[in-house]
C-alpha cells in the first residue's frame, strides 16, 4: 500500500517543463469522464429496459449536485479534448517537440476561452430554474413516486 | 565536417502489429472522431438543450429520429473503448504484476462489450410510444 502511495505522489509532485501539469489534468479528466459516461451508458439505456427507472433519474441529475458535476464534465470533456489534440499532433511530428511547452499553454488558454463562457452560461440556466422552484429545486426525487 | 547537424534524428524502425499498436493508434483516431461527437453531444444536449428541460418525453421525440439514434449509438461505440483503454492505460502504469493486469484486462474487456452491446439494444429498440405512455403516467 504505502509503495500505491509513493507512486500516487511522485506521479503528482511537480518535476517542470513538459507539460507535467497537462499530464496530471488529462488523466484525471479522463477518469472523471469515464466515471460519468459509464453511468450515463448504464442509464439511458434504462429509457427503453425501464422507463419508470430512467424518469426518476433524470428527475435527480436536476438536482444542484448534478447540475455543478454537469459543469464539471463539461470542463473534463473541453480540456482532454484539446489536450488530445495536442498530443496527437505531436506524436505524429517529432519537430515540433521543442514547442512543448507552448502547445500546453495554448491549449489552457484554449481552454479557458471556451470553457469560461459555456459554464457561466449553464451555471446562469440552472440558476434561473433553480431560483424559480424555490425549496424544491434542493429536494431528492423519491424513487417510490416513479416506481409502484 | 561542416555539415549542419540535423536537431532531430529520425530512424526508421519496424514495429511489429500487436494489440498494444492497434491500441495506441485507436485511442489517437476515435479521439479525433469524438472530438466532433462527444463535443458535439455536450453542446447540443448540455448548452443548447438543458439537463433541466430533460424528461422521457424530450427523449421520445429525439430517438423518434434513426439519425439520432445512429449518432449516439457511434458516440457509444467509440467513447467506452476510448475510456476504457484510457483507465487500462493509467492502471498499467501502478499495477505491475502481469497476473493480476491480465485479469483486469479480461474484466475490462468483458465490460466494454457487456456496454456496448445492452446500450446499443437499448438504443435501437427505444419505442417513443411506449416512452410515451410511460410518461403519462409519471409525475414531473
Amino acid at each position: 500500500m504505502s509503495s500505491l502511495i509513493l507512486t500516487i505522489r511522485e506521479s503528482v509532485r511537480y518535476r517542470g517543463k513538459s507539460g507535467h501539469y497537462s499530464w496530471i489534468a488529462h488523466r484525471l479528466s479522463g477518469l472523471a469522464i469515464l466515471g460519468f459516461l459509464v453511468l450515463h451508458s448504464w442509464d439511458t439505456a434504462n429509457a427503453h429496459f425501464y422507463p419508470e427507472l430512467y424518469a426518476w433519474s433524470i428527475a435527480l441529475f436536476k438536482h444542484p449536485l448534478f447540475a455543478v458535476g454537469e459543469i464539471g464534465v463539461m470542463a473534463a470533456v473541453l480540456y482532454h479534448a484539446f489536450n488530445g489534440i495536442r498530443i496527437t499532433i505531436l506524436d505524429f511530428k517529432p519537430e515540433w517537440w521543442k514547442y512543448q511547452q507552448r502547445s500546453a499553454t495554448i491549449v489552457w488558454v484554449l481552454f479557458a476561452a471556451v470553457f469560461v463562457p459555456i459554464g457561466i452560461y449553464m451555471l446562469v440556466e440552472f440558476w434561473g430554474r433553480c431560483g424559480g422552484l424555490g425549496a424544491a429545486c434542493w429536494a431528492f426525487p423519491r424513487v417510490s413516486d416513479f416506481i409502484g | 565536417m561542416t555539415t549542419a547537424t540535423p536537431s532531430i534524428t529520425r530512424r526508421k524502425v519496424q514495429i511489429k502489429f500487436n494489440f498494444e499498436r492497434y491500441a495506441y493508434l485507436f485511442m489517437r483516431l476515435s479521439g479525433l472522431i469524438l472530438l466532433i461527437l462527444a463535443v458535439g453531444h455536450m453542446m447540443i444536449q448540455h448548452v443548447l438543450n438543458s439537463s433541466g428541460n430533460l424528461t422521457l418525453i424530450f427523449v421520445a421525440e429525439q430517438w423518434n429520429s434513426w439519425g439520432w439514434k445512429a449518432y449516439d449509438i457511434f458516440l457509444l461505440l467509440f467513447a467506452i473503448p476510448h475510456g476504457v483503454n484510457g483507465l487500462r492505460n493509467v492502471l498499467e502504469d501502478y499495477i505491475h504484476n502481469p497476473g493480476v493486469m491480465k485479469t483486469i484486462n479480461i474484466i475490462l474487456a468483458v465490460f466494454v462489450v457487456a456496454t456496448v452491446i445492452w446500450a446499443a439494444i437499448g438504443i435501437s429498440l427505444f419505442d417513443p410510444e411506449a416512452a410515451r405512455q410511460a410518461a403519462s403516467s409519471l409525475p414531473g
